[in-house]
């Protein structure tokens, strides 16, 4: 038996369900080999594709995959590593400081292009495409950065940010976005509050997650349930209390 | 257990492997203990609580009240039941006690024959326990938020204080004077910390979102200012440049061996840094509920395997491994806000004190005994009166057997 090499901790793993009240719940999300990966893509089957036209490529929130997997620390550092690879765009959306946008780089790059047919401004956006270095970790771009090293002009600038790639963030820095996402972030923000009162308003402030999916949702829900409790979950506006019958979300009053 | 027990005895383990696993397994199993309580004084909420270094026999605790009590740890009752009893207390009858809150509450680190304590009355006294009468007294233009004093200093004895002005002051234990002043921050100082590993090394907190490390040794400014982004300026608004929470930063602490700095800010986020290159790790510990206006006393586990950090959250504890940042456990009991945690290195136990004027001791839980043991112990009940520890019984025998 080699145990010369193994942490204390991984002794106290089991030893801690012992001492521990049991876990009961069937909430076991798996402690097999966190495939970070295939978790985006389950989540962005969830995305609703057919509310925008097809206009927009399917964005994750970056929380919404903390309330999948237990380990914060290792979701944010598999990002990392995928967003390193080039595989992944990450976008500061706006409404939260924390709250980013995930998408594959791939599906922006065509979307985007996709939007831009027929357009005058497509020849920038291509070319801007093309500049944006592979592995983008940057979320905004300066003034001074945008003019030396991509060497773009202030009306070739302009005509970015009209066709929606690039946002305002203040006076000389622009962030990185996604034509077309308004309407994204006001249907997001309108579901998580209508989500977040279905749940105020149960018996207790509390309801059990597998009820709120079935709920029928409102007009002002236009996304998927799943896709909005994902987000509350992981976001910490809800506590999810492991109980006898499943997962029982309660509201967190402050 | 009986797996490091044995690798201990054959030499293949470090005799420290066998001392962590054991601390840690006791940390995993706090809970409170109907035994164990500790003497209600407090009239009002406790808002800090300081056991020395020296023994880990007694512990200081400062009121909203202006109270002061010290209190006994030990138990020496051989009996399991113990209340931890108030030794002495500086009350409100006495002359030089402070006139609103206690704030922060220091043994001085060497013996407990002097202690500091500073309070919104915006005094700092240097208290001497024998005579409960305070041997300084520093005044202070604002209401002083926190004190701290090196515990392995040698070669000063500096208090840093941190009121509602943006500087620093050091006073000198020695001389009295406080005319050493570090200036860098813009608004209020919520928390000053000596650092456990070099005795010039100072980490201060304030309102203005920032976190600032000092050599007092140095003439000019701070040494470096944490920063969240780790100097990514993509990420940040252009405006929030080099702060290490997106609100007031109301809570520091070094890990036992000040290699790694936690914050804990407004936010409700803690961020756990490298305290040599000031690098944010990135451990991501989710929402850590913080509404304090005041300093957050949180604390570190000291000689575990994973580090432990306990932090008050609202009327609870919560308990964070502190590389991996997930929620071990959260402590319940208190029936208000927490204010204040201390850990106890040598028994693994964790104090805790909060609005509800409570001291709650949290105790590793006691081991379920074995089968044998049981029958052994109904045998032997039915001969003593009293339940004795079996730590204290003779277990001595003249015949082999």
């Amino acid at each position: 038996m080699n145990r010369k090499r193994a942490l204390i901790s991984d002794a106290f793993k089991v030893k801690r369900f012992r001492n521990e009240t049991q876990k009961f719940g069937a909430v076991s999300k798996g402690d097999g080999p966190t495939d970070i990966r295939s978790t985006l893509e389950t989540l962005m089957t969830l995305f609703p594709r057919k509310l925008f036209n097809d206009s927009l490529p399917q964005i994750v929130m970056k929380h919404q995959l903390y309330s999948i997997h237990n380990d914060k620390t290792l979701v944010d550092k598999e990002l990392n590593k995928l967003r390193e690879q080039g595989e992944l765009l990450m976008f500061q959306l706006g409404f939260d400081a924390d709250a980013f946008g995930l998408v594959f780089s791939s599906d922006y790059k065509a979307k985007v292009l996709a939007g831009e047919d027929g357009r005058a401004t497509r020849a920038t956006v291509e070319k801007f495409l093309e500049k944006l270095p592979s592995p983008c970790t940057e979320l905004s771009f300066s003034k001074d950065k945008m003019l030396k090293e991509f060497r773009f002009t202030d009306s070739e600038i302009t005509q970015l940010v009209k066709s929606g790639v690039l946002t305002v963030r203040d006076a000389g820095s622009w962030w990185l976005s996604i034509p077309n996402s308004g309407k994204f972030t006001k249907y997001f923000i309108q579901g998580r509050k209508a989500v977040l009162n279905m749940v105020k308003k149960s018996k207790y402030s509390e309801v059990l997650k597998t009820e709120l999916e079935e709920r029928r949702t409102t007009s002002h829900v236009k996304f998927q349930m799943k896709y909005h409790i994902h987000d509350i979950v992981g976001a910490e506006l809800v506590e999810s209390i492991p109980t006898t019958s499943g997962t029982l979300l309660r509201c967190v009053d402050s | 257990m009986l797996g490091f027990l044995t690798a201990r005895q054959a030499g293949v383990d470090d005799p420290l492997r066998l001392r962590r696993a054991e601390s840690t397994r006791r940390v995993l199993s706090l809970k409170l203990n109907p035994d164990r309580d500790v003497d209600r004084i407090h009239g009002n909420g406790i808002n800090t609580i300081d056991i020395e270094a020296v023994e880990g026999r007694y512990m200081l605790s400062g009121g909203a009240d202006g109270v002061i009590v010290i209190y006994d740890l030990e138990n020496y009752s051989r009996k399991l039941q113990y209340t931890c009893k108030a030794v002495c207390t500086v009350g409100r009858s006495s002359r030089y006690v402070h006139k609103f809150s206690v704030e922060t509450v220091q043994w001085y680190p060497y013996d407990t024959g002097m202690f500091v304590s500073s309070s919104f009355d915006k005094t700092m006294k240097v208290w001497d326990t024998e005579t409960l009468k305070p041997a300084e007294v520093f005044e202070f233009e604002g209401n002083v938020y926190s004190h701290h004093l090196s515990p392995i200093a040698r070669k000063h004895s500096l208090i840093a204080v941190g009121t509602t002005d943006p500087k620093i002051q050091l006073c000198d234990l020695k001389s009295g004077s406080r005319i050493h002043v570090l200036q860098g921050h813009r608004a209020e100082i919520l928390s000053v910390r000596w650092s456990p590993r070099y005795d010039h090394i100072l980490a201060t907190a304030s309102a203005d979102s920032k976190v600032k490390v000092w050599d007092v040794r140095r003439a000019s400014g701070s040494l470096f200012t944490l920063d969240q982004h780790n100097g990514d300026k993509s990420k940040a608004s252009s405006e929030a440049v080099n702060m290490a929470h997106n609100g007031r930063v109301n809570g520091l602490c070094f890990t036992a061996d000040g290699l790694y700095l936690l914050t804990t800010g407004t936010d409700d986020r803690m961020r756990l840094w490298n305290s040599a290159t000031g690098e944010n790790t990135l451990v991501n510990y989710g929402k850590v509920c913080n509404e304090s206006r005041k300093r957050l006393q949180f604390t570190v586990s000291r000689g575990c395997s994973p580090e432990f950090v306990f932090v008050p959250c609202g009327s609870s504890v919560a308990v964070y491994a502190l590389h991996t940042g997930e929620l071990v456990t959260m402590l319940r009991g208190h029936y208000n806000n927490v204010d204040c945690c201390e850990f106890h290195p040598d028994y693994q136990e964790l104090y805790t004190g909060g609005k509800d004027c409570n001291i709650l001791a949290w105790v590793p839980a006691p081991r379920a005994p074995d089968v044998e043991e049981e029958s052994k112990s109904a045998n032997q009940a039915a001969a003593d009166l009293s339940s004795v520890n079996p730590a204290f019984q003779d277990a001595w025998s003249s015949d082999e057997d």
